[in-house]
């Protein structure tokens, strides 16, 4: 029997081959980038997120922004003249996941941050079509009356610290729950987004 | 973006192995020499009636495939790809972003060159920095402004000559070089409630007749205490503080007698970000061109 038919009639073999020449890509492009400096070590400007604006992360997910929201801006002249600064790896380290999202329905808010006022984020949450006429974004007027879970918040700050290494402080983790009790979703997604890519000034000039 | 010698050799070798793997699998597989099968014969397995000849690959794909490892090669040597090897171009995605953004800044110097020297109220007859200043307004101020400049709830409108903090053309730029801060703080506690319908009752009376007599005119008293310092007087506003007229008909926040009421109980602030941080003098200038040609011929 040739070699060929060998691993044609030997189903286990075929898998562990397949398996093997799948995984090169990877080997090459993957592996080295998890112990690469340059993309695991934080930006020095970079800061954990505080429990109000974790609590305003885990909203962000729950309702599903990322699937009209990216948060990647691209190192090509047309996005940064519009969005600021490219975005970088090791602006993300405390992100689990990150939220860097595929698919731009809305503008991508990687630095949105410090971009508009509280005020101004509060009215186009409530009714996006009060400031903005021609958007096409759905309100979330529940934000200003649903409250954050801190019980939640707290635990979920528990475990990125233990498992995920994010360098939150005892003392962060102790008064996480008070620190959002009482806080509506309203303000902890605001939070999140004034403090979202922030670490590098917007700066393109 | 260093990696370490030994991640760097780990790529190196499996590349260089796939390299030369796939060539070697090229070349083996385009000779024939399978189990004595010739050229045009079938290799006997049978599926369902369905035969599958020996032939080897056509030329034309064979060719295909050394293409793609000679250009793998070609591409190595340019860019980088080897582990640290930087590529004989010296290509990153950091100096390519650098390189066109020098190139995008010295066409807009180009372009801004016939108009930017000229003081602003001669800039707004350029049709060219108008479009320009249009496109930029679009783009950093139309969220809040609105796309038609004419504002919302709590965002002024540029179009009625109207100004908080003036509208020169150098406060204009001032304005959006450094953001604004506007405070009105809470008289809750200082004028009480029934302080606070007797000032809101003089406020509207500027605008809407009807107010309660009396409520007006315990309230004249308490703005000349209370309000005068920043509104004036004569409740006409100040520039430098950025008060409001109040006397017109423009209000930024709410005319409604309710909201002019808790605006006085609670205080509000109102913030225009700076700009300074994000765009170059000559895109302010024609920002600011573009604000003024709004409300001027």
């Amino acid at each position: 029997m040739s070699k060929h038919a060998k691993i044609e009639k030997n189903i286990g073999l075929m898998g562990v081959l397949i398996a093997l020449v799948v995984s090169m890509g990877g080997l090459v492009e993957i592996v080295p980038l998890m112990f690469q400096t340059s993309v695991i070590e934080a930006h020095p400007n970079l800061k954990p997120y505080t429990a109000l604006e974790f609590a305003g992360r885990d909203i962000y997910i729950a309702e599903g922004c990322y699937n009209c929201h990216s948060q990647q801006i691209r190192p090509f002249v047309d996005e940064t003249l519009r969005y600021g600064h490219y975005s970088q790896a090791n602006e993300f380290v405390y992100d689990h996941p990150f939220q860097w999202g595929s698919k731009r329905t809305g503008p991508d808010l990687h630095r949105v941050g410090g971009k508009y006022t509280n005020e101004w984020h509060e009215y186009h949450l409530m009714d996006p079509r009060s400031v903005v006429p021609e958007s096409n974004m759905p309100g979330y007027p529940w934000f200003a009356e649903k409250l954050v879970d801190a019980e939640q918040t707290a635990a979920g700050m528990k475990v990125h610290a233990k498992w995920f290494g994010v360098p939150y402080t005892q003392e962060q983790l102790d008064s996480a729950q008070a620190d959002v009790d009482g806080k509506t979703q309203l303000e902890a997604v605001i939070a999140y987004l004034q403090v979202l890519g922030t670490a590098i000034p917007r700066s393109y000039k | 973006m260093e990696m370490t010698s030994g991640w760097s050799l780990f790529i190196i070798v499996i590349v260089v192995a796939h390299i030369i793997g796939y060539s070697y699998l090229l070349w083996s597989t385009s000779k024939m020499k399978s189990d004595g099968h010739k050229e045009g014969e079938t290799t006997g397995h049978e599926w369902d009636g369905i035969e599958e000849y020996n032939n080897p690959l056509p030329r034309w794909w064979l060719f295909m495939f050394i293409f793609t490892i000679i250009f793998a090669i070609g591409y190595l040597i340019l860019y980088p790809g080897m582990g640290n090897y930087k590529g004989t171009l010296g290509w990153t995605e950091e100096n390519a972003w650098a390189k066109e953004n020098e190139q995008v800044l010295a066409k807009r110097a180009e372009l801004f060159s016939t108009f930017i020297d000229k003081p602003i109220p001669a800039m707004i007859q350029d049709e060219k920095a108008m479009a320009i200043g249009e496109r930029l307004f679009a783009n950093h101020c139309s969220t809040c402004h609105g796309s038609d400049a004419q504002g919302a709830v709590g965002f002024p409108n540029l179009t009625d000559n109207d100004w908080l903090y003036g509208g020169e053309p150098d406060t204009l730029v001032q304005t959006i070089t450094n953001g604004r801060v506007g405070v009105m703080p809470a008289w809750g506690s200082a004028l009480g409630d029934d302080g606070v319908k007797q000032v809101a009752a003089y406020v509207r009376h500027f605008s809407e007749e009807g107010q309660d007599e009396d409520l007006v005119a315990k309230g004249k008293g308490k703005f000349a205490m209370f309000c005068a310092a920043c509104h004036g007087a004569d409740a006409k506003g100040n520039h430098l503080m950025g008060a409001p007229n109040l006397t017109d008909a423009t209000w930024l926040h709410s005319f409604d007698s309710g909201r002019v009421e808790s605006i006085l109980l609670e205080g509000i602030s109102g913030k225009m970000p700076a700009h300074g941080n994000i765009l170059d003098e000559g895109s302010i200038k024609v920002l600011a061109a573009y604000v003024y040609s709004l409300s001027h011929e």
